[in-house]
This record gives structure tokens, sequence and C-alpha cells, in this order.
């Protein structure tokens, strides 16, 4: 039995041709180099519709988002040249770093919780393979609802003084009054209706175990592993393509949270600055401000932050993701 | 992770000594999940009930009743919301957004597979750099890009017609999507695709006959994000749909809450119930097909 | 090869998309030529957009079926959306050029829009297609910037106070009378909140608003800004007019935690306030909010009732987008709009109360419709020239002075440091 499948290469320089040893090893041979070709024939025609989409659709705006980022662009009269001028304004702005420091809370804090929750519950449901049909679509129900007006009316209901939350808490001897009007909890507010909506990636844990084959537990119970030996030994790494698709993409979400604090603190921000993350900031800048290029200077910033979390991710995923269709 | 072969095929002996769990625990623990799960059920769900029975409260108790109980409850919030807005039937919202919604589901669906399986399974030149590309694509607030892709939009003359809506879902633009079934597809034994190969099999039918049925529950996921996205869109049908009659469900309910000419919550909350029904069908549909593919379970060397 | 190739395509395209994309920036004053009236056997289709609820697409929907029961040429295409999403579309358009033939307009946006040359000059259609001379020349002139007629009004309004008999009775407390001082207004609130125990309240901290602040330095003889556009008021004088309120806020009025729970209601909308000062074609949305079968429209607090502070703001305007096909048919259908007693008939007061003698005839008030005209009357002797239209980002300003309000109101931020922010955002705002 070999130890793992430590060599799991990353997305960004896999090598991992079928027949192939991991990453590192040299192809040899002619036939590898026929096949090779016809690999890049394939490829292109497998991915031509992604390609025309980059090209026509992404691409472009992107480039001309950098570019605005570099002038001064109210919207309505063509972008004036305006060189750094965008970002040396950022990095004085209080509001700004007021939004990155709730932003970055939001994201460190709400993430781990909501997938926690997420796997937890999706373990509990695959726990039993029948008669979970109505619980699976009872936890997913939440995160059907869109953002709209009638969720901010909801949430409000729910945190308001004598609402729900706060005769559950007062249970427990804790008096906090109403939430909603409070800017300190705010916070744990928009974290809670965060995690209340786990349904995303819930179902994609769910679509992951599926995959699970059940021999795997089987010769696992037969080895005598108990259930928190099988979760770890043979959930978690079966499942480290999909955690780690979720963990990325959660993390990328969460730093783009817009709708429910739009919705929550009504499209201002408030109450108190409380629900001014980055990207309502950004839309404020951009939409009621009009000062396209800074929120496009903004947008970028963002990019570039998240794109080096994400490059250390993708980096550290070498270490504890196992692809099936990798390891021998 | 030092012991467990992540490797279907390489499946331990098995050790007939070994005994089996007891059946009284087992009955304990099924008593403790279900007791567990329902009361998780019960909170997650409070909300919702909240909601829905809030939209058989009157407009004026919104604010000053936030109990769970309506005082005078009425059916007019459903009844006004049915009765649609400026000639325009209520259905044809509703039949809007399955359009979408549908549209949605198939183009994503095709095109991610497609891009997907290549980032997965070809090696090719540029991939690396595209890869790059595609979760590039995922990390800029797409705030910064409606202008621009609505000049796009409209330069193509394709402003008030679905189409905006639904081309970027047949060309994989939706980044989620394809890296999702990445994460899948890479996950698949190798084995499979070599011995179709060896059979003589080319891209295509691997793809369509090998690696399509393994993927199902990430195709069923996908169809149900795409589905449910879709049908909650509020921007891209804002900034491209004009005419009314094209209108979706999301923007249609604006109509019922406008602070500067009066809001009615009751309508508001009434239609966003109603709205509720068919995604939550859909989604009570298709997740009967997220169970273990059977092909999964025959996998092994 | 390929890679490399396809690299240069990439980055070619990008940068035509980009250089279309700058080019239909700079949205340009086109049109077309002259006056007159539209040519009726030309097959015209005219875009037509409004913000507003379900009642009021009811209402346009009958007003652009009469239209083109009339001009049997003329198709209206009507769009509706909410306010903020309304403008953001707008926003959206006035970048990639392409903006609705006729349009519904707030007068925040109209110096935003007007400036840039995004609207029609109807100056041309006067007398000539447009009849303006049924409107009141001071109204009239807040659709103008520069000499050029941009925009028309629908309708006017102005700043007034709401009062609630229901809650009133319900508190066990006098009424008040309207007019009076500022100090008299406080008090009244102070003696509602105490004679209810606190179970409903006197009114909301009206430092909130901008408009009150409008208010008192227009009863001083001052405006909110110069005419050249510049803040006409000092960081301390704000200071100043948010701390004045702070006995208001500890005793009389109702705590902002408590706002911030029944929002998206305001706390007279909710029945949790017996007073509210807003502008007055707000009388049927409150209506439907409180459920109230009836309100009471009454005049703000000032401490001289002879200072004309009070002005007809235009409740909203049409405009005719700068680049429309079809000038003539556009006018035609805004004079419809705007002058004919049949459209007055249909929407009454809900565009506020009609601009137009002959709508206003039309129009037929009844009810509370009549009692908001009925008030815009009795105050008469106290409304003088509206101020300039209103700075670019005016709107935005205005979102800034709401939200520093509430935050105080919540504890969170000292009056000085809300004015620091203010001013803050002044500088960005109108610096750029």
């Amino acid at each position: 039995m070999t130890t793992g499948s430590a060599h799991a290469p990353t997305q960004t320089r896999t090598t991992a041709e079928p027949g192939t040893r991991p990453a590192g090893n040299r192809r040899t041979g002619g036939q590898p180099k026929r096949k090779r070709s016809r690999d890049t024939l394939a490829g292109y025609a497998f991915l031509s519709p992604w390609l025309l989409g980059l090209l026509a659709l992404t691409l472009g705006p992107m480039l001309y988002s950098l570019y605005l980022a570099f002038t001064d662009y109210n919207l309505f009269t063509a972008p004036e040249w305006s060189g750094l001028a965008n970002f040396e304004r950022m990095a004085g702005d209080t509001v700004f770093w007021s939004s990155v420091q709730i932003t970055l809370i939001y994201v460190l804090v709400g993430t781990p919780i909501k997938l926690a929750a997420a796997l937890g519950v999706a373990m509990l449901l695959n726990f039993k393979s029948r008669g979970t049909g109505f619980f699976r679509s009872a936890f997913y129900a939440p995160s059907l609802i869109g953002a709209s007006v009638s969720i901010a009316i909801v949430w409000r209901a729910m945190f308001s003084a004598d609402g729900p939350v706060d005769s559950g808490l007062s249970l427990f001897g804790i008096n906090l009054g109403g939430w909603v009007g409070v800017p300190a909890l705010i916070m744990p507010m928009m974290i809670l209706l965060a995690v209340w909506q786990f349904g995303a990636p819930m179902v994609i844990f769910l679509a992951g175990l599926k995959q699970v084959p059940t021999e795997l537990y089987e010769a696992a119970s037969v080895d005598g592993a108990r259930a928190w030996r099988k979760f770890i030994s043979v959930t978690l790494p079966m499942l480290s393509p999909v955690i780690f698709f979720n963990l990325l993409l959660e993390m990328i979400g969460a730093f783009q949270i817009f709708a429910s604090a739009y919705i929550i603190g009504s499209g201002t921000g408030g109450p108190a600055g409380a629900t001014n993350f980055y990207t309502v900031y950004l839309y404020t800048r951009a939409f009621t401000n009009n000062q396209m290029g800074y929120a496009s200077a903004m947008a970028w910033v963002l990019l570039i932050a998240v794109g080096i979390l994400a490059f250390i991710l993708f980096r550290t995923s070498k270490s504890w993701v196992h692809y099936g269709g990798d390891s021998k | 992770m030092t012991t467990i072969e992540t490797n279907p095929t390489a499946v331990p002996p098995v050790q007939p000594t070994r005994k089996r769990r007891q059946p009284r625990r087992k009955t304990a623990a099924t008593v403790a999940w279900i007791i567990g799960i329902v009361l998780l059920t019960a909170v997650v769900l409070y909300p919702l009930l909240w909601m829905i029975s809030a939209s058989l409260k009157p407009s004026a108790e919104f604010g000053s009743n936030q109990s769970f109980l309506p005082e005078n409850p009425t059916f007019d919030n459903f009844v006004k919301v049915m009765e649609g807005v400026a000639g325009i039937p209520t259905w044809r919202f509703f039949w809007n957004s399955t359009i979408l919604g549908i549209g949605a589901v198939i183009g994503t669906v095709i095109s991610s597979s497609m891009a997907a399986y290549a980032f997965a399974r070809l090696d090719f030149k540029g991939r690396p750099l595209f890869f790059t590309m595609m979760i590039g694509t995922l990390l800029l607030p797409f705030h910064v890009l409606i202008i621009p892709q609505y000049i796009v939009f409209r330069n193509l003359g394709m402003v008030d017609t679905f189409l905006p809506l639904l081309v970027g879902k047949f060309l994989a633009t939706e980044a989620f999507f394809v890296f999702l079934m990445v994460q899948f597809i890479r996950n698949l034994p190798k084995e499979l695709d070599e011995a179709a190969r060896i059979d003589g099999c080319g891209h295509w039918r691997i793809f369509w006959s090998i690696t399509i049925p393994l993927i199902k529950p990430a195709l069923i996921t996908s169809s149900i994000f795409a589905f449910i996205w879709s049908w909650n869109d509020f921007l891209g049908p804002l900034l491209y749909l004009n005419s009314p009659e094209n209108y979706p469900l999301p923007l249609a309910l604006r109509v019922f809450n406008d602070q500067t000419s009066g809001s009615d919550y009751g309508a508001t909350v009434a239609i966003s119930v109603l709205a509720l029904l068919p995604v939550m069908l859909f989604f009570i549909i298709f997740q009967r097909f997220l169970v273990a593919g059977v092909a999964t379970q025959g996998l092994k060397g | 090869m390929f890679n490399k190739l396809s690299r240069r395509a990439g980055s070619g395209v990008a940068v035509t998309v980009a250089a279309a994309l700058m080019l239909t920036a700079c949205g340009g004053n086109g049109g077309g030529e002259a006056g007159g009236t539209p040519d009726p056997n030309e097959e015209v289709t005219l875009n037509f957009t409004w913000w507003g609820n379900e009642d009021r697409a009811e209402r346009y929907n009958e007003a652009i079926a009469l239209f083109e029961e009339e001009n049997p040429n003329i198709d209206v295409n009507g769009t509706f959306m909410d306010f903020p999403a309304y403008w953001e579309k707008r926003q959206t358009e006035a970048a990639g050029g392409g903006l609705p033939d006729v349009m519904q307009f707030d007068y925040s946006y109209l110096r935003q829009y007007g400036q840039n040359g995004l609207l029609l000059d109807l100056t041309e259609y006067e007398g000539n297609g447009l009849t303006t001379d049924s409107i009141d020349e001071t109204l009239l002139a807040t659709g103008k910037l520069e000499d050029q007629t941009l925009a028309v009004p629908t309708g006017y309004n102005a700043w007034s106070l709401f009062e609630n008999p229901a809650v009133i009775e319900q508190a066990g407390a006098e009424g008040y009378e309207g007019g009076t001082s500022w100090e008299d207004y406080d008090a009244y609130m102070a003696s509602v909140t105490e004679a209810s125990g606190g179970e409903v309240y006197g009114g909301t901290d009206y430092t909130g608003r901008i408009q009150n602040f409008e208010l008192q330095l227009r009863q001083e003889g001052r405006e909110l800004f110069t005419e050249e556009g510049e803040i006409n008021f000092t960081q301390e004088e704000l200071a100043e007019f948010w701390s004045s309120a702070q006995d208001v806020r500890d005793n009389a009025t109702i705590p902002a935690r408590q706002l911030e729970e029944v929002a998206p209601k305001s706390g007279f909308g909710a029945n949790l306030t017996a007073s509210e000062m807003t502008w007055s074609n707000f009388m049927g949305g409150y209506l439907a909010d409180t459920g109230a079968e009836d309100l009471t429209i009454l005049a703000p607090p000032t401490d001289d009732p002879s200072v004309k502070d009070l002005y007809q703001k235009p409740s909203m305007l049409h405009a005719v987008g700068a680049q429309t096909e079809h000038p003539e048919a556009a006018v035609a259908f805004v004079e419809f709009l705007i002058n004919s007693p049949e459209v007055g008939e249909i929407f009454g007061a809900t565009l506020g109360v009609p601009a137009s003698e002959t709508a206003l005839e039309g129009a037929a008030l009844e009810g509370p419709e009549l009692e908001v005209k009925e008030y815009l009357d009795s105050v008469a002797d106290r409304i003088g020239d509206p101020p300039a239209a209103p700075v670019v980002g005016y709107g935005a300003l205005e979102n800034t002075f709401l939200t520093l309000g509430t935050s105080i109101g919540l504890g969170a931020i000292t009056p000085e440091d809300a004015a620091q922010q203010f001013f803050d955002e002044v500088a960005v705002t109108l610096g750029s």
C-alpha cells in the first residue's frame, strides 16, 4: 500500500496524462508525442465554447475595466487618464479601509462556519440513504430565496427585539434586544444569514460524497475503523477536491458579498457603515457617486488580493487535495 | 491519510473475523440522528415559515406586527399579485423565468462540461494559462463589467431579447461551473479512460460515454444552481430587458415595492413566496437524482 | 504557435472592444432638427420609461392606450422599475449610448444628464408642439438649465408635516397645530411620547434629513448650495444642527434602533410616531403604510412665518433623450402626458399636484389628494423661489446625510465626526 498520493499536481501546472506517472516524470518515446498532438486539437475543440466566451464577452470588458482603473471616469464623459491617482486616493480613504476590515472579518469568520455547517449537514444527510429527500430540500430551501426586499423584512423580524433570536437567547439569560439597530451586532447577523444559506456548498458536498465508492467504507469497516476514523481516512481524502472547491469558491464569494448586504443595509451601507462591505462600497462609488474609475481600481485591487490568496490555496492544495484520477 | 488507499481499485482483502456493530447501538444512533436533524430543520425553516405566514398579513401590519401570526389574515396579497401588472398576467413572468432558467441549465451543462473535460483530462498548449484566466474571471467584482458588457450586447443588437442572458451560459462564462466539473472529473480514476482508449475510443466517445455518466452528481448540482441563479438573477434582466412582457419574476416583483410611490409589503412578500414554489419544485425533483451513480459503485480495476 | 496567435487575436479583440467602448462612452448631442407636429403617416415606436409601483403602472398603461388611440401611427413601449434600479439602468444606458426616447425624470439627476447633453432641448418646441404656458413660470423654470428647457414638471409638492390622528388618540395627546416655532414642535413631540408612556412617539429625529436642514437655512435666508454649486454652510454649522436635536433625540423622538427594525417602513408608516416631515406627495404611500383612514397634513415648524422658506419642488419631470430618432413624436407624447385633461384624470395627484392647469382641471381632485392641494394652497405665503437645480451628486449627498444622521441617532458617531465625514464626501462629490 502506498502512503497517500502526495504527488497530486496543482491545477496550474498539471501534466497528468493518462498513463504517465506523477508530475515531474519525463515523457518518453514517440507514442505520447502523437497523443499530445491529438490532445491539442481535441483540447481546443472541447474548449472552444469557453474560449469564444472569454474572447467575446469576458476578456474585453475585463481589460477595459483595467484601463478605467487608471482613469477618472464619471460615466457621462470620456475617461481621462489619471495615472495612479485612484490608487493613491484609496490608500488614504478611511471608508475604503473600514470596508476592507469588515469584509476580511466576514470572510475569515463566516466562510469556515458556513463550510463546517455545510459539511456537517451533508454528512448527516449522507448517513441515511433513504428518506432524506425532505430534509435535503428543507436545508436547501433558504438558499432558494432571491435577494429581494422580502428577505430584509424576514431577517429584520427574526432579529428584532422580542423576535425569535432575542427570545431564544433570553432563555440563556442573554438579553441583547433587537440586533438590527446595533451596528456591532450587524456582523454576526450577516454571518448567520450566510450560514443559514449554506445550501450550495452542502449540495456540492453531497454530490462529492456520492462519488466516494462505498467499497472504501466497507473496507475500512472491515479494518475495524470507527465512524470518526472513517471520516478522517476515507471521507476527507476522497472529498478533498470538493472541499478545495468549496473553500476557494466560498472565499471568493465572501469577498464579493453584495446582494444580502445591499438589501439588509438598504443600499446605504448602514446602519453606521456596518454593511458597507467592499463591493457595496465599490458599487456606491460606481453607480451612486459615478466614480467608475475609482470603482474599477478597487475591483482590480480586490482581484489581485484574492488572486494571491487563491494562488496560495492552490499551492497548499498539493499537499492535501487528492485526486482519485492521479493517485497511483 | 496514511493507510487507506484513495484509489478504489485497491480494496484490501476482507477479514471475516471482525464483527459488525451491535444493532442496538445502531437504533440509538438512528434516534439521535432523527432528533438532531428535525431540530435543525425547524431552526432552518422557521424564517421561511415566518415569511409564508407574513404573506397573509395586510400591508399595514408590516413593521407594527413582527410576530409570527398575522392579526388579520387575508388572501388579498395573493389576489392582488395574481391580477398581474399593467395588463401583463402574472403567469407571463413565471413563464419568462422558466424559459430563462431552462436555457441556462442546458447551456451551462453542455458548455461547462466540455470545458471542464478539456481542463481536467486533455493536455494541450496554453492550458495552465487558460486555467489561470478562468479562475481570474471569478475574482473581479462584476459591477465594473456591467457597462462594457452592456455596450458589447448593445452593439450586437441584442438588447431587449433573452440572448444577452443566455449567450454567456452557452459559452461557459460562469467559471464556477467549469471549475466544479473539473474537480469532479479529476477525481475519476483514469483507468477507465485508458481502457476506452485502448479499445480505440476517441475523446468525444470517452467524454460522452464515460465522463458524463460518471460526473452525474456534478451535472445535477450544476443544473440546480444554474436554474436557481437564473431564476433569482435581477441585474442581468434589469439591464438587458426593456419590455415588461419579457420581464422575469425578480424584475416584476420590484413593482410592488417602490419607496417613492408607495410600497405594498404584503404583495411583495406574497410574490416572493409564489416565486419560491417553482424553484422549490425544481430542487425537489432534481435532488432525487443526486444519488450515487450506479457506475461509481461498479468501478473496480 | 497557436498559443501566441490566440493571445494576439485575443488582445486584438479586447482592444477593438475597448475602442468601441470609448467611442460610445462619449454620448453626444444628436437628435433631430426643428419642431412641429409629428408626421401622421410615419410609423413610430417610442420607448418610454418610468419608476413607480404597480398602481402607477396601471395608470400609465391607461394613458398610453389613450395616446395610441389618438395617434394610431405611434406605438409607445412602456417600461417600469423601482427607483434605485431605474437609475442604475439609466446610467448604464447613458454610458452605453442608449437612453429611451421619453423618460420620467427626477429633479436631482437633471443637471447631471442635462449638462452632459443627454437630454433634448425642448425650447424650440415650446408653443410649437409643446404647451408650457399652462404651467406656473417658477415651476417650469425647474426644468431649465442655462436657458435650455430640458424637462417639463408633471406636478409639484412641497415640504410638509404629516400627522396621524389615530396615533395621537392612542397616546391620549393633543395634536400639532402646524407652522409654529421649532421649540413648540419639539415640546409637542415630547408631550405625545410622554402621554403614551413610551408606547408611541411624537415624531422622528428631523435632523436626519437634509431637507430639514435646508428648511432651517432658508428660514435664515440661505441655501444649501450657492448658484455656482458650491457648498454654502460650514462644517461647524452642520455639527451644531445635528447637536441641537440631542435633547429631542433623548426624550421625544423614536429611537434610531427601533427605526432600523421597522425598515423599510418609516416610524410613521409603522404607526409608531405621531408625526413626520416629508414631501407632500407621500400622502398616498403613508395612507397605505399606516392603513389609517385619514392623515392630517400641516405646515412644518418655522420661527418666522413671514419668511418664504418653502418652495415648490417638481415631484417629477418628463424629459426626451437627446438621441431620439423621433423628436416630434416624443414631444407629442410629453405634451399629452403633461397637459391632457384625460391624463390629469387618470393620475389625479399621484405624480404630484398637476403642474399644468389643463391637467389639474381634468384631475378633479378629491379626498386625500384634495387635502394635499389645499395644504399647498394654504402655505402659499411661505412659498418662495426654488433653489438652483441640485448639484451633480446631490442624491448621493442626500443619502450620506441620512446615513450619518442615523449613525448619530444610534450613538455610533458624534455630530462633529459626522460633519467631518459629510464634508469629506462633499469634497469628493463636488470635486470630481
